[in-house]
């Protein structure tokens, strides 16, 4: 068999997600990331249009009724637009501002506080996010080199799935950091059932035990990444206001696709790595 | 036949079906609390100076909450979110109405005469009201300095009205007392009056009291956030989480169809992801948890993770499924249950260290309340108690529905 050959090269294939991983940490070293609302502070608010108007119009009668030039829109769909508005506004101006030319359907404002709050709550709460299940890992399987790996695993998919948002202009909001939070928890279940089937089954060769879990590793991938497709299809094209949704299932895309290849080349070659050193 | 009413007979069947139907009863009955978000409203988010103890914060609560109400704000929800937030919930649209509101100083001020005898900044400390009949009075303590100044101004006013402003509007006009009209200053002033009922008297006291506090607020606050969702916008969210989730068990189920080909997998796999959402709800409503965009987050991740889980026990079992005839059908069984305990310590690991990722989430909503990041705590606590009824309730009947009829 074809994948049985492939797998045969496991050293070398190790290098692919590895390489993957370092492109996506100089994507972000180079780009950034780029912060959403609650984490920059602003405002942001959804409109229904009462009138067609431009772009250009909208910004400028938003710019004009609040005094500041940090204003950009955003048409969506024929009748709706996301405003962007640095700095905090009175949602009683803007309304009165936008009065005839269109209505608030969403509002949002968050104020330098509240930001630096979130900020420094999001750092917690992946850092321990990330600990836990390390430990959780350990425990269940109390060995060090499977553990390590299922470990840089996640590691390497949360990695990959910040390099995605900064190349592809996915804002780092609280609800994107949601999506890598549930990453870190959820790309291990590939890397559970590899360790368990390689390590803890006795029956067949490490290669066929790893091939019988990929099946199922990889059936477990498509499932998982078509349901945040159509999520993500739904969204951009039924809510677009709902975009909080897309950038979760967005995320979830980015992670999950790459730890298809994080579990299989990475992961798998650390185990086998480990199997056959001692031969 | 025997083959179901065998299966139908298993513990985990029927505590799986008790529950089922506990949660459509509770559902219907108790209904199920809709996040803004959903709904359409507005949440403002208050935050102190600085971090202040239980009381200070239950006073700051109250506060803001009988202002608001001076005010005429309808349908509020006033509570704190941790030791130095505020969270002011309104059914409207209408932020605004708070933020003017909580924004505004709060200037007290008290007149005699016209003349001004107390202001907000004299009062150092508001006790509870009393309630006599139809008399009510609110004691509060004052500055030595306001006591000098109100007993000048007081003196020989007996009977005349003392008018009681907030940010320049007249809210109540109580009368001047004797024992206050003597000129002898004392720290320890009363308001009181007569209304005609027991609860009108209640009301009024309620009010002053809530006046006489807003003027001394322990600490200073400020408007750090606001969100505001119309109806209109919940009702899309709605909608398209509803299709979103409709069209994924369609994609999902379709996909398994393909791997298998055998149709009666995708059945007991979309009923389990439906009872899992059925549960979920349940417990929802009957803790009265709110259902908000970031709990159906939760709800998706709880029950993707669920259809990962069955596909694990599924491939378990299916693989080779060891040898046929009936000879062997006692080792069959027992190989079975052995992969079956297989499987269940991949999926209970999995949703140990899901459980593990959104534990710190959890606890920061919990903890910190619900500022900032504290907004996902649903999410985490949805995931949470999702995994938890998966690997616990309903996985073992689908691994029990997999052991008997799929084979």
């Amino acid at each position: 068999m074809k994948i049985e050959k492939l797998m045969e090269s496991y050293k070398s294939l190790i290098a692919i997600p590895v390489i993957i991983t370092l492109i996506a940490v100089v994507i972000l070293a180079v780009n950034g990331l780029n912060y959403g609302v609650e984490l920059r502070g602003g405002t942001i608010a959804d409109l229904q249009l009462q009138e067609p108007v431009s772009q250009t119009q909208l910004e400028n009668i938003i710019s004009n009724g609040l005094g500041t030039n940090d204003v950009s829109v955003q048409l969506v769909g024929s009748n709706q637009s996301t405003v962007e508005i640095g700095g905090e506004v009175d949602p009683g101006i803007l309304r009165n501002t936008l009065n005839g030319t269109a209505s608030i359907l969403g509002f949002r404002s968050v104020g330098p506080v509240l930001s630096a709050e979130a900020l420094n709550q999001i750092f917690w709460a992946i850092l321990f996010a990330f600990i836990f299940m390390a430990v959780t890992v350990f425990v269940v399987f109390r060995n060090f080199v499977p553990s390590i790996a299922v470990i840089l695993a996640a590691l390497s998919d949360i990695i990959i799935a910040a390099g995605g948002m900064s190349l592809f202009g996915i804002p780092l909001s609280l609800a994107s950091v949601g999506a890598l939070l549930l990453l870190i928890g959820y790309s291990v279940d590939t890397d559970i059932l590899l360790t368990t089937r390689v390590l803890r089954r006795k029956e067949g060769t490490v290669t066929e035990r790893a091939v019988d879990a990929m099946k199922t590793g990889l059936t477990m991938a498509v499932t998982s990444i078509s349901a945040m497709a159509t999520l993500y299809i739904v969204v951009v094209l039924l809510i677009p206001s709902a975009e909080v949704l897309a950038d979760i299932a967005a995320v979830l895309i980015i992670g999950l696709a790459a730890d298809v290849l994080v579990t299989w080349l990475m992961n798998l070659g650390i185990l086998r790595w480990y199997l056959e050193r001692g031969r | 036949m025997s083959e179901i009413a065998d299966f139908l007979k298993d513990y985990r069947v029927i505590l799986l079906i008790v529950l089922a139907i506990g949660s459509i009863v509770s559902i219907s009955v108790l209904g199920i609390q809709q996040g803004l978000d959903l709904e359409g409203g507005s949440v403002i988010q208050i935050h102190l100076e600085h971090p202040v103890d239980q009381n200070t914060m239950n006073t700051v609560v109250t506060v803001l909450d009988r202002r608001l109400n001076i005010f005429g704000v309808r349908d509020i929800n006033v509570r704190a979110s941790g030791d130095q937030d505020v969270i002011v919930e309104i059914a409207g649209v209408r932020p605004e109405e708070v933020t003017n509101i909580v924004g505004t100083p709060g200037v007290f001020e008290a007149k005699i005469d016209n003349q001004t005898a107390l202001t907000g900044t004299d009062i150092t400390n508001v006790r509870p009201y009393q309630i006599t009949g139809n008399q009510w009075s609110v004691p509060f303590t004052v500055s030595t300095a306001g006591a000098n100044r109100f007993a000048q101004v007081a003196q020989g006013k007996a009977g005349q009205p003392v008018e009681m402003y907030l940010d320049n509007q007249l809210v109540s006009s109580p009368v001047l007392s004797e024992g206050l009209a003597t000129g002898t200053p004392t720290t320890e002033v009363e308001v009181s009056g007569t209304a005609e009922t027991r609860e009108a008297a209640e009301n009024e006291a309620r009010n002053i009291q809530a006046v006489l506090q807003s003027g001394a607020l322990p600490v200073k606050v400020n408007v750090a956030g606001v969100s505001s969702v119309s109806a209109e916008l919940g009702d899309q969210f709605r909608t398209g989480a509803l299709v979103a989730g409709l069209l994924a068990v369609i994609v999902v189920s379709i996909i398994i169809f393909l791997r298998y080909r055998i149709p009666l997998l995708v059945i007991p796999i979309i009923l389990t992801s439906l009872a899992e959402l059925l549960l979920i709800l349940g417990v929802a409503s009957v803790i009265r948890w709110n259902i908000d965009l970031p709990a159906i987050a939760g709800i998706i991740a709880a029950i993707g993770t669920g259809v990962d889980d069955q596909l694990i026990i599924t491939d378990e079992v299916l693989k080779k499924k060891g040898s046929k005839g009936g000879k062997e059908s006692k080792r069959r069984s027992a190989t079975m249950r052995m992969r079956i305990k297989g499987a269940f310590f991949i999926v209970f690991t999995s949703a140990a260290t899901l459980i593990a990722a959104m534990l710190p989430l959890a606890y920061i909503g919990f903890s910190r309340g619900y500022a900032g990041i504290g907004i996902l705590a649903g999410f985490a606590f949805t995931t949470i108690i999702g995994v938890l009824i998966g690997i616990f309730i309903t996985r073992p009947v689908y691994a029990k529905f997999i052991e008997r009829f799929v084979q």
